[in-house]
């Protein structure tokens, strides 16, 4: 798993590639962390390359989610695959953040 | 009709009054008539005793005279025996002084007179005209011969004849009945030489006595020594008749003996039928003569003054009691007029009209009373039906209501059956019957997570009270059960919010179980309700329960948690007490025995399916309680295990240590068994997710930090479903009674936590978790799409 982070233009733009599982969203928790400094401004999740979403990785998004509302930023998820899709829609997370294709 | 009963009503207490003076009326005259009718007798034989008496001394004095003259005339003959003319002189002399005497003869023996011849009586008879004087003794009439000379010559003293024809040849003029006193006459030496012979009219007696009479129809007899009536009405009974006659014919020993008495010269009065009348006869001897007097006086005139007066009086008081009754009958009708017109006026009121004008009597009387009774009444009973109207609306209204809270409360129930007809391994059938009003069983069951929660309960009381806690009671179960699979917990919690502020000491006898479906392991929890049946292959009998307390009576009390395996095809049969409790007319129980003996025979047919054992339990109850009334709700539920052996056609499994870095293992595992029963690449995914989700909570919470352990993945295949079942050896940590997460909440508002098993549940079909033998069991099934 691996998350490729920049910024640009006031926009933070994370690339999220391979299998976030739960063994993977311990390894990239600290990638998270990093995110939230950003979270005041626009943070555009790039899921064009994301295969997988374990519940763990669903929390980090939720968390990075939490912080932008308190510092009154925005999450952007972009290209997330049809599967990925499902599994927002039963968590109701695609209410929670803008999708972009 | 009215008219007819107030008139017979008047009619009647007149009728009472009359007959009732009547009464009294004839026992005091019945009295008054009695002793009026004794006092006359009495008087009237006196009077009569006193009338014979002084007819008798009546009689007596003629005769009397007839002796004086006799006397007198006899020693004037003894003295002049010398003129025997002078015999005529007082021959005349005697008849001339005595004038009631009819004749009067002085007679010689034969030859007494020499110069007379042999004949010599000088006669005088009264003619009426005058008297005639001849000497009457010749050879046609040899008056020797005679009674009256006779007598008095061979008794040697005066004495009277019996009653004879004076006859004459020469004076054929006088052919009278007379009697006569006869004397002898007697010369200084005493030698018989004559008799003085005085003769008296039979008829002339006769009359004399019969002109004495006390009462218009009565008469005087006379009898001799013998019974000849010398005196009698009848002038043909006059010496030819005794008073015996009459009894040749007809014997009477009435008359007999009045003759016998009045020959035997006593005297004194007898009541007797003479001639066919009733008579009183009053009878006395006439002086020395040997004759007896009788006054016979009819009954008929002797009470003729008193029948007139009795019957006047009589008259009188029917008179009076029929005014009476006229008067009384009509002074009481007139009284009673008004009861007439209350009559009518009840009968409009009582035809519904309410407002009838009611006349006002203005009567300080008892009828005053009872129109003043009647205005109250109308204006009561107007007041009360208004009432009664308002009551009946809000009766109705509350019975339309009780009928849709029934209505509510039946709806709550399951009540479609069989509930799953996807599913071959349970059968339920639940019924309740209920009493005519409101009650407070309960039944429910539910499948959760490869678990049948069942329950069964019965609320104390009835009515409404219960209903509502039965509701509670209800909706408590599902709102709790949701999150706790345990049934100790699920009734200890439900009896901490029951008891709590239960100020109406409600309580609720129940009984809950939670079957694990795939293994056929049984827990449940009683809390003071009667013992579940078991029917299965192998037999019947009661299923073990603790009898706890029921929900409701205290809290905090630790339920006990009891557990079973309960075997393919057996039957697990609830009741409320309205089973073993209905009543037949006769108040016996259906009781226990006869359940149980229901279920044998329904176990020895092999017939135990729960809509059977439920139906004939139902027939045999209602064989039993008849024509009873239902006095209580009458619940049954029975639920089947039919688990039936699985056709596995796929297994696979897997073993990892509790490390979250073994998790691409898992998935691997997961997209091998997935790809062999031929799912896509997104169930896949999906299905890869939950098992993930799964296992690593494990690893989290069923293996505390810094614990090792073991997690196993056992993957079977069926022809219709995938099974995952996941086993641990950690400590208890059941995933399913996590509360679930709502997902419609804002991102401020949501935990983070609890996505794992609501993505679990979105995925797997079915979940169910099952502590056995300290192993956590989770089992994810996911059915196969084909």
């Amino acid at each position: 798993m691996e998350v490729k982070i920049n910024n640009q233009d006031g926009i933070t733009t994370a690339q999220l590639i391979g299998r976030l599982d739960t063994p993977a969203s311990q390894e990239i928790s600290g990638d998270f962390d990093n995110l939230t400094q950003y979270a005041a401004g626009t943070v555009i999740l790039d899921c064009t390359e994301l295969e997988y979403i374990s519940s763990s990785g669903l929390r980090l998004f939720l968390s990075l989610r939490k912080a932008a509302a308190s510092k009154g930023g925005k999450i952007i998820v972009k290209a997330i695959n049809k599967d990925i899709r499902s599994v927002f829609m039963m968590t109701g997370f695609l209410n929670l953040f803008e999708i972009q294709d | 009709m009215k008219k007819k009963k107030k008139r017979s009503l008047s009619t009647k207490l007149s009728l009472w009054t009359v007959l009732f003076a009547g009464l009294i009326f004839i026992a005091a005259m019945g009295v008054f008539f009695n002793e009026s009718r004794m006092a006359v007798q009495r008087i009237a034989i006196r009077n009569a005793m006193l009338i014979l008496d002084n007819t008798i001394q009546h009689v007596d004095n003629i005769l009397t005279k007839v002796k004086v003259a006799t006397d007198n005339t006899d020693w004037l003959i003894t003295r002049r025996l010398d003129a025997p003319d002078s015999m005529f002189v007082y021959s005349r002399r005697i008849l001339e002084n005595n004038p009631d005497l009819n004749g009067c003869s002085i007679s010689f023996e034969p030859f007494y007179f020499k110069e007379k011849g042999q004949y010599f009586s000088a006669y005088s008879l009264n003619t009426g005209d005058g008297i005639e004087t001849t000497q009457e003794g010749n050879v046609h009439y040899q008056y020797f011969s005679m009674d009256w000379y006779q007598l008095p010559k061979l008794l040697d003293r005066p004495c009277w004849t019996e009653p004879y024809v004076d006859f004459n040849p020469e004076n054929i003029t006088s052919p009278e009945m007379i009697i006569s006193y006869c004397k002898p006459i007697k010369d200084h030496q005493n030698n018989f030489i004559g008799a003085i012979s005085v003769d008296l009219s039979i008829e002339w007696l006769s009359q004399t006595i019969s002109a004495v009479k006390p009462y218009p129809n009565s008469y005087t007899i006379m009898i001799g020594k013998g019974g000849t009536f010398f005196v009698h009405p009848d002038t043909t009974k006059l010496f030819y008749q005794t008073i015996f006659t009459q009894t040749l014919l007809e014997p009477d020993t009435a008359i007999t003996n009045l003759g016998h008495a009045m020959q035997a010269g006593e005297e004194g009065y007898r009541k007797l039928d003479l001639y066919g009348e009733e008579c009183y006869v009053l009878y006395k001897p006439l002086g020395d003569t040997g004759w007896s007097v009788g006054l016979v006086c009819p009954t008929r005139d002797i009470f003729s003054g008193y029948y007139h007066l009795a019957n006047t009086i009589a008259g009188i008081v029917i008179v009076g009691l029929m005014l009476m009754l006229m008067i009384f009958s009509g002074v009481i009708s007139k009284q009673l007029e008004p009861l007439e017109e209350l009559a009518y006026q009840a009968e409009a009121i009582a035809s519904g009209r309410l407002d009838e004008e009611l006349s006002d009597l203005h009567r300080n009387d008892e009828i005053g009373q009872l129109s003043l009774s009647f205005h109250h009444m109308q204006q009561s009973l107007v007041q009360q039906i208004e009432e009664l109207k308002i009551a009946n609306e809000q009766k109705g209204r509350i019975e339309g209501e009780l009928k849709i809270a029934r209505d509510i409360q039946m709806a709550m129930l399951p009540k479609i059956f069989p509930p799953f007809p996807e599913r071959d391994d349970i059968d339920v059938f639940g019924q309740l019957t209920p009493a005519k009003e409101v009650g407070g069983d309960l039944f429910d069951f539910y499948i959760r997570d490869e678990k049948l929660f069942f329950c069964i309960g019965d609320v104390s009381g009835k009515g409404i009270p219960a209903s509502l806690y039965m509701v509670v009671t209800k909706a408590l179960f599902r709102t709790i059960s949701i999150h706790e699979s345990s049934p100790e917990r699920i009734v200890y919690t439900l009896n901490e919010v029951m008891s709590r502020d239960n100020d109406s000491n409600m309580f609720v006898t129940f009984f809950m179980g939670v079957l694990d479906l795939p293994t056929g392991r049984l827990h449940y929890c009683n809390a003071g309700h009667d013992a579940p049946l078991l029917v299965g292959h192998t037999g019947a009998g009661l299923l073990p329960v603790d009898s706890n307390l029921p929900i409701g009576v205290m809290g905090g009390w630790k339920f006990t948690k009891q557990e079973t395996l309960v075997d393919p095809e057996t039957t697990v049969f609830m009741y409320t007490d309205g089973l073993n409790e209905a009543e037949n007319i006769g108040h016996q129980q259906f009781e226990m025995t006869r359940v149980m003996e229901t279920a044998r025979r329904l176990q020895q047919d092999d017939n135990f399916k729960p809509m059977v054992i439920v139906d004939e339990m139902m027939g045999a109850v209602r064989a039993f309680v008849g024509e009873a009334d239902q006095s209580d709700d009458l619940t049954m539920l029975a639920i089947q295990y039919t688990k039936h052996q699985e056709d596995i056609t796929y297994q696979r499994s897997l073993t990892l240590t509790n490390d979250i870095k073994r998790v691409p293992r898992l998935n691997a595992f997961i997209d091998e068994v997935c790809e062999a029963n031929g799912f896509d690449m997104a169930t896949i995914m999906q299905i890869n997710l939950a098992i993930e989700e799964a296992v690593v909570n494990i690893m989290n919470y069923a293996y505390p930090k810094g614990t090792k352990g073991d997690i196993t993945i056992e993957a079977k295949a069926n022809d219709t479903q995938l099974s995952f079942i996941i086993s641990d050896t950690g400590k208890p940590f059941d995933p399913t009674a996590k509360a679930e997460v709502d997902i419609t909440l804002s991102a401020e508002d949501r935990a983070i936590g609890g996505l794992g098993i609501h993505l679990i549940r979105q995925i797997m079909d079915n979940i169910n978790y099952e502590r056995i033998d300290g192993h956590n069991i989770l089992t994810l099934i996911k059915k196969l799409s084909k």
